[in-house]
């Protein structure tokens, strides 16, 4: 397999509803990523498109009818189709489009626009349910957030107060994010506490919002990348894992499936100690016991040990394993495939040493980025590093 | 803010729908897990020995093996409370007049995810809980034939 770099990266404003179609969202990204590497159309030899569910956009086949915001017009063109797992996996599908040898550059576009489905996206999620065990009962995905997390705060008796640190740290580190919706330099954990309850124990602010948004890199193989630019940062290991269709049959408590894909990536990377060797971590964070279950998944922390990382200042963005310096899905936004790239733009951003304001200190060489979808059971890990 | 308020600043928009409807079968273990619940009022789950995993409801074959399955098995009318929620607000946003309960109740390696009928107060997760069935006359062969679960008294 070939080496294959991240060359280039795109984002565009989170917002609570754009004026923008989604394929100008996904046109704005794409532009910015071309630029930001300073190539043109002529250069992408292949198009990776990444969105979630069609009924979002309202629009079955959604990723055919964006692609040409993405840059897919007369090109190699292929739809990641994951989930919440896809922003992640679409670098992954960029990754293998590069490293097979069929490509050397390709464009990987992610877009989201939550906002047009009416009244509310949630109801976009009541198809994914079983038509017989879990439809009658018109069930949605806040129950199985909120039942998969009493389940895990009850087995390793952790504290609501404690949890909502996650939530105050990510929204507090993306008040430095331009691109952010929920920056919050002054959230306490308090405010969390104290925000309307959605379904016991979940509450407003332990949920990252509805949002609209588009991020988009550029993968060149190692030839190509050395020629452009002098900070490369390399795609070291990619891991993805499925669990049981069923919800009813997972473990609630310890995501199998997220230990298996950092498996895969870690392995790949040459990393025997996850601990010691990642410096930077964007685990998906769409509710802020999930970025717990995920530290655990991805062997960066012990079982029901994770909330330490975020207590002893482990996680802060000057700490020893800054975790979500972005601020993740609860602080910068959560338009679904494009939260999930954003995490791959953020590593990439950071180990180049250009993430501004939110840049994390002491030069760190090596991150992990990881999403969670398809239906609540994909682990999609990638690392990177220069 | 509920989630619904309007916000005058929003663009304004064009409104239409993606209109899909379906008609699903119950399938091959669907069709006879639901009839048994219908006729008999058991809940039936599939064994696999070879993974040593019961499934509840039942399947068809197992996930793990592909092997299909044959040995069917009753696992009673209770389980284990292996979760539940407290529900504030409906799927759109909107608060609810009175909170509803929500539990995941363990059968086998399986188990059924429904309403619950308890104080929330009494309610601890590894409790035991049964299914309350809706009398035969009035079950159509559906998850609702089971009207909920309350802790076992």
């Amino acid at each position: 397999m070939r080496k294959v770099a991240v060359i280039g990266a795109g984002m565009t404003k989170f917002v609570r509803r754009a004026l923008e179609t989604p394929k100008e969202l996904a046109w704005e990204a794409a532009k910015m990523a071309l630029e930001s590497c300073e190539l043109t159309m002529k250069d992408i030899d292949a198009v990776c498109f990444g969105t979630a569910p069609d009924a979002f956009d309202g629009v079955h086949m959604n990723g055919e009818y964006v692609s040409d915001g993405a840059g897919a017009w007369r090109k190699p063109f292929m739809r990641a189709f994951v989930g919440g797992g896809t922003g992640v996996f679409s670098s992954i599908q960029g990754w293998y489009h590069v490293a097979s040898g069929m490509f050397d550059v390709v464009l990987v576009v992610a877009e989201e626009k939550m906002s047009s489905f009416y009244p509310h996206a949630q109801a976009a999620f009541l198809t994914i349910f079983d038509n017989f065990t879990e439809r009658p009962l018109k069930p949605n995905l806040l129950w199985i957030f909120a039942l998969e997390m009493n389940r895990y705060m009850t087995t390793y008796g952790l504290k609501k107060e404690d949890i909502a640190r996650v939530a105050v740290q990510h929204k507090r580190n993306a008040a430095d994010h331009p691109c952010a919706m929920l920056g919050e330099p002054n959230i306490t954990v308090e405010d969390v506490l104290n925000s309307e309850v959605l379904a016991w124990p979940v509450q407003r602010l332990d949920v990252s919002p509805i949002s609209d948004g588009a991020v988009a890199i550029v993968m060149a193989a190692e030839h190509v990348a050395k020629r452009l630019t002098d900070k490369p940062v390399w795609i070291e290991g990619v891991g993805w894992n499925l669990d049981t269709a069923y919800w009813t049959n997972r473990d609630l408590v310890y995501p199998r499936y997220v230990e298996y894909a950092a498996r895969m990536a870690y392995e790949m990377a040459g990393i025997k100690e996850p601990r010691k060797e990642i410096h930077i971590a964007e685990p998906y964070d769409p509710f802020d016991y999930k970025v717990l279950h995920h530290l655990e998944g991805l062997q960066l922390a012990d079982r029901g040990k994770a909330i330490e990382l975020y207590l002893d200042g482990t996680a802060a963005r000057d700490g020893n394993l800054p975790v979500c310096p972005s601020g993740g899905l609860l602080g910068v936004g959560n338009p679904i495939a494009a939260a999930g790239l954003m995490k791959i733009a953020e590593l990439f951003w950071q180990l180049r040493g250009e993430a501004g304001a939110r840049q994390v200190p002491g030069n760190p060489r090596r991150g992990v980025a990881q999403a969670w979808g398809d239906l609540m059971q994909i682990g999609t890990v990638v690392v990177m590093g220069r | 803010m509920s989630l619904l308020q309007p916000d005058p600043q929003a663009p304004s928009v064009w409104r239409d729908n993606l209109p899909v409807t379906s008609r699903y079968t119950y399938g091959l273990a669907g069709e006879r897990f639901f009839r048994i619940l219908k006729d008999e009022g058991k809940i039936i789950g599939s064994i696999c020995a070879a993974c040593g995993a019961t499934y509840v409801p039942a399947r068809a074959f197992c996930e793990r093996c592909m092997a299909e399955l044959t040995e069917w098995t009753d696992v009673g009318l209770v389980g284990e409370l292996h979760t539940f929620t407290v529900l504030f607000v409906d799927m759109e946003g909107r608060p609810l007049d009175e909170p509803e309960l929500v539990g995941f109740v363990r059968f086998g390696d399986g188990g059924i995810l429904h309403k619950l009928d308890a104080d929330p107060d009494d309610l601890q997760i590894g409790m035991k809980m049964e299914a309350v069935l809706k009398p035969k006359a009035e079950r159509i062969g559906a998850i609702t034939d089971i009207l909920g679960f309350r802790p076992v008294t």
